[in-house]
């Protein structure tokens, strides 16, 4: 049994009295250990994902219309408020993207994280805050014992988003969320994060679904990458299957947008036009107003999932003549 | 304690008017605690002999035409000062600030909640207190309760704006995946970034009760006549302006240099946290 299984999850929001898809039907699962990437431009309905799972949707016009979200089994959206919170936190965590305001600012980060300890575990407050000394030595801040009295405005970026990361940690989740964690940051720091969520979840065996824009930064750091476009799983696949034979027009625009070092490029190649507006209706393939090799099916028909390998899917009309 | 000291040095360095009405302020604050050692007569004791005499000895103020000695009164007046102004404050930040905060944080109730606001906001401040103060008896307690009502509506109206936006931030968020419930984020991650807004709002409450509770005595619907507070002795002197304008001078000054202080010292909070003029928001 997968740890967190989504199932043809729908989320849409309401406005101007009409509800409008903006998640049209996603599944995937993570397994225990496992890291899943989920990457996609702006709008493309990725970090709604991860609020519907960590059921912060509540109190926004944004809600979830249909499908399943079922961790270790539980189905999520069946637990009451109460059932929730005792998996929130302890077995479930978020990190989120932006460490500047994700940290309460009247609060030490010590009390910050020993209130998350004893939240959900019966600890003593001086076991807890040595407990917090020793998430944050886990992190890499250096000086845990004079850091802990720190006020958030007293740390860089990069020590909160780490101080955010030890937080999460702190009750041995197996299921962490993080939703752009590193997009805040710059890249030598972000690179440090990445090091130190891989190093952890080596050490702990925490499941992760990272969620970024970043194909380098999913690459480099997961086992299995779902890329969506327009509320939709385009393509998704064990990471090296996924390199090694593109099966998506859209996945290869993305590659394509990146610079590369090693190969001098005038221009890099970017994707043309913008991802649609969630009011806007588009017939056959949503993609195919930006595709270079759209063709009359695409205009028409949705493309169904085709199967290329074991666990590659893509949802293209002409996925397996997209060879590398 | 020092370092709320230092937070005091803080905010009043380089400010000397504020720093005036600070101590003006202490110097009300001790006054009223020790009125019985300071004050040379009974504030209640009638001398007819004596009556509308002017100021001089042994009646620095004079006294009024009972002969009660005008210092003495105006001395137990500073403590229903501080009583009547530390009264509202609290009845205001709790009804206000409860009901603006659990508004903001639970919408649907929220939105009856703010209507009833927005209709006694609706009012005049002094009408307000003059229609809720004849529907109960004239006490100590019930001007407090009145006054704190009426600014009750300003406090639940700023701390629902500013809850509003709170509640949306990432750390919220962030509590609420860690497993928080609606008692820890209301009042344990969002109520604390509230305090400075509050600490403001209260020392203006602070002055314009004193205002509201002399406007009320002076129309004989405040405080019980005898009570001597600096609204009181404002309203019972003031037919003998012309005779005994001292009965009227020293209250009237006493009201106006107190609020004026207040309003001083709130001026000094507010632009102290106000991040524009300061550049981190440490040890809030």
């Amino acid at each position: 049994m997968p740890l967190l299984e989504v199932d043809n999850l729908e989320i849409a929001i309401a406005m101007r009295g009409q509800l409008l898809p903006v998640v049209r039907g996603i599944s995937f699962s993570v397994d225990e250990g496992e890291t899943l990437g989920i990457v996609g431009e702006s709008g493309c309905g990725k970090s709604l994902t991860s609020l519907a799972i960590m059921g912060l949707l509540d109190g926004t016009p944004v809600r979830i219309t249909g499908g399943d979200i079922r961790f270790e089994g539980q189905d999520l959206r069946q637990l009451n408020r109460r059932e929730r919170r005792a998996i929130m936190g302890s077995r479930m965590a978020m990190i989120f993207q932006e460490p500047m305001t994700s940290l309460n600012p009247v609060y030490r980060i010590g009390d910050q994280i020993v209130e998350n300890l004893r939240q959900h575990q019966k600890i003593s407050q001086k076991a807890a805050r040595a407990r917090a000394i020793e998430l944050l030595e886990l992190v890499r801040i250096p000086e845990p014992q004079q850091r802990v009295d720190s006020y958030p405005h007293q740390m860089s970026g990069g020590q909160r988003q780490r101080v955010m990361i030890a937080m999460a940690l702190s009750c041995d989740p197996k299921l962490l969320i993080a939703d752009e964690p590193t997009t805040a940051l710059d890249v030598t720091v972000q690179k440090e994060v990445l090091d130190l969520m891989a190093d952890l979840q080596e050490r702990m065996g925490t499941a992760i679904v990272l969620i970024s824009h970043d194909l380098g930064v999913i690459a480099e750091t997961c086992d299995k990458v779902a890329v969506m476009y327009r509320g939709k799983i385009a393509e998704a696949a064990p990471t090296d299957d996924l390199f090694a034979r593109l099966a998506h027009p859209y996945t290869r625009g993305l590659l394509n947008s990146i610079p590369v070092v090693d190969r001098d490029v005038e221009w890099l190649e970017a994707i043309p036009g913008r991802v649609p507006g969630i009011d806007e209706d588009i017939e056959g393939c949503a993609f195919h107003p930006r595709c270079p090799r759209a063709q009359d099916i695409c205009r028409r028909n949705e493309p169904k999932q085709h199967r290329i390998g074991n666990e590659h899917t893509s949802h293209c009309h002409f996925a397996e003549e997209a060879a590398p | 304690m020092t370092a709320v000291v230092q937070q005091v040095q803080d905010i009043f360095a380089g400010r000397r008017l504020a720093s005036i009405g600070l101590s003006w302020l202490i110097l009300i604050l001790i006054v009223a605690i020790a009125a019985p050692l300071i004050a040379p007569f009974d504030p209640y004791e009638i001398d007819p002999i004596a009556r509308l005499s002017p100021p001089g000895w042994p009646h620095l103020f004079g006294t009024d035409h009972f002969g009660r000695d005008t210092f003495s009164r105006a001395i137990y007046g500073a403590r229903m000062t501080v009583l009547i102004g530390s009264g509202s404050v609290i009845v205001a930040l709790l009804t206000g600030g409860l009901i603006g905060m659990l508004s903001a944080y639970f919408t649907r109730a929220g939105n009856v909640l703010m209507r009833g606001v927005d209709v006694l906001m609706a009012f005049p401040a002094l009408l307000l207190a003059l229609v809720l103060i004849t529907l109960l008896e004239r006490s100590v307690v019930n001007t407090i309760i009145v006054i704190g009502i009426v600014y009750a509506t300003t406090t639940a109206r700023i701390l629902y704006g500013m809850t509003l936006k709170l509640k949306r931030e990432v750390f919220v968020d962030a509590a609420i995946c860690s497993g928080a419930g609606h008692g820890s984020i209301l009042f344990r991650h969002i109520l604390p970034n509230l305090l400075s807004p509050l600490l403001v709002q209260a020392s203006f409450i602070f002055a314009f009760a004193q205002l509201q509770a002399a406007a009320l005595d002076f129309l004989g619907l405040g405080l019980p006549a005898e009570v001597p507070s600096w609204g009181n002795m404002l309203a019972e002197e003031r037919i003998y302006i012309t005779r005994a304008p001292w009965l009227l001078l020293f209250p009237g000054a006493l009201i106006i240099l107190s609020v004026f202080s207040m309003n001083l010292v709130g001026d000094a909070m507010r632009d102290s946290i106000d991040p524009r003029f300061k550049d981190d928001i440490a040890g809030v």
